[in-house]
């Protein structure tokens, strides 16, 4: 009995801290930990004052139709440039009568130290003169404490390698909801523009039932 | 110079280089992923190994325990691997060291075990180490996102590629040391 035993506690003992640091085999990258950590869907999406590239401050749970949410910094050297273009090529798969009065696109920059409103607007403008209902943010009258741990309760990991200053962050979109839930959460690198194109309407089409 | 004099030198070396990487050269180990994974976890490894070649050359473990001290040992590999532990580690001078007792104690009866267990078991025991270094690089070269916050893609996908080298080569000492085991057996 003792022989097989001492091996089966062995295993049990490490199956349970991987199993608990994993959050049951489902997170094991920090980004997903995070989002996992901040709890299931639907859940309230936490206030946050915001002021716009036209220096418009504004909450989006005051907006009561559906947001689509990106977090981004306007030093980074490739990847939220990459995720914008994404979410650019998906604004412009909705028609007018979609965007923005039944849904809005925003894009936040966490960089509280380099970004401000006059670099957002300019930032903005590369995505081209005419597009309603894209918004380009920053966190207004925040420090970077309180945002810090505004993004870990949505669910975002942003990390500052200290050698480079570079940024590493969670890529995810957020879908809030009219009630200020947030409703859907996607993941730009595993889902393509369609997918994302089609949940979101599925979201849209239930509110008009 | 007597045995027991080789082995306190021996220990002290292992331990004074321990110290160095663990502590002064720490942050120059957590810089970059190929650094911090196949360099710093392989050192510490290897020093629990070096100390455990001649701190444990007496000691007898027993059937069931080896098998416990190989589960803890693969567990081991399998936790400091995962994408989230490299992160904490490198965020966390800390957890790093906790990783580094780790190796250290996992080097250490690794090998005492190693020695003394039976044929069949150390050869699986080495071709899952081999499938289990070659699957994440594998992992680390397939994946264009990245993940491990601390580091960025290239380190990422160097790391990856240099892991794949490395399980093809414990690979190839596994499929040697069953061969030659097989011959003696013969």
């Amino acid at each position: 009995m003792k022989r097989v035993l001492i091996p089966v506690v062995a295993l049990t003992i490490c199956f349970t801290v991987i199993w608990k640091w994993t959050l049951g085999f489902s997170a094991f990258t920090v980004f997903s930990y995070t989002l996992q950590q901040a709890g299931t869907l639907p859940r309230t999406f936490p206030d946050l004052a915001m002021i716009s590239q036209d220096k418009e401050v504004f909450h989006l749970k005051d907006k009561h139709k559906y947001v689509l949410l990106n977090f981004v910094y306007l030093n980074c050297p490739y990847v939220c440039h990459k995720v914008n273009n994404q979410l650019e090529r998906i604004y412009h798969l909705f028609d007018s009568a979609t965007v923005p009065s039944r849904l809005e696109f925003v894009t936040v920059s966490f960089d509280l130290g380099n970004d401000d409103v006059t670099k957002i607007k300019k930032y903005r403008e590369y995505f081209g003169t005419d597009i309603p209902g894209w918004t380009f943010a920053l966190p207004y009258q925040t420090n970077q404490q309180a945002f810090d741990t505004f993004l870990h309760h949505i669910g975002i990991w942003k990390y500052t390698v200290p050698a480079t200053g570079i940024i590493n962050h969670s890529l995810y979109l957020y879908l809030i909801g009219p009630d200020n839930k947030i409703v859907r959460v996607f993941d730009p690198a595993r889902e393509n523009d369609n997918s994302v194109y089609e949940q979101i309407n599925l979201c849209l089409q239930k509110q008009s039932i | 110079m007597p045995a027991k004099a080789i082995n306190i030198i021996l220990n002290l070396a292992v331990f004074v280089l321990a110290w160095v990487i663990s502590f002064p050269m720490n942050e120059w180990f957590s810089a970059t992923m190929p650094r911090h994974q196949l360099l710093q976890l392989p050192a510490m490894l290897l020093l629990g190994i070096i100390a455990g070649l001649r701190s444990l050359k007496h000691i007898t473990i027993s059937f069931p325990w080896d098998i416990a001290i190989l589960i803890f040992i693969m567990a081991s590999l399998v936790f400091w691997m995962l994408p989230r532990s490299i992160d904490a580690a490198v965020i966390y001078p800390a957890f790093n060291r906790v990783m580094h007792l780790n190796m250290l104690a996992a080097g250490f009866l690794g090998i005492t075990v190693i020695r003394q267990t039976i044929f069949e078991i150390k050869i699986a025991f080495m071709a899952m180490v081999s499938v289990m270094v070659f699957v994440a690089g594998i992992t680390l070269i397939t994946f264009n996102i990245l993940l491990c916050s601390s580091f960025n893609i290239d380190q990422q996908k160097e790391t990856g590629f240099r892991l794949i080298i490395a399980g093809i080569v414990f690979a190839t000492g596994t499929l040697f040391t069953f061969f030659r085991s097989l011959g003696k057996k013969i």
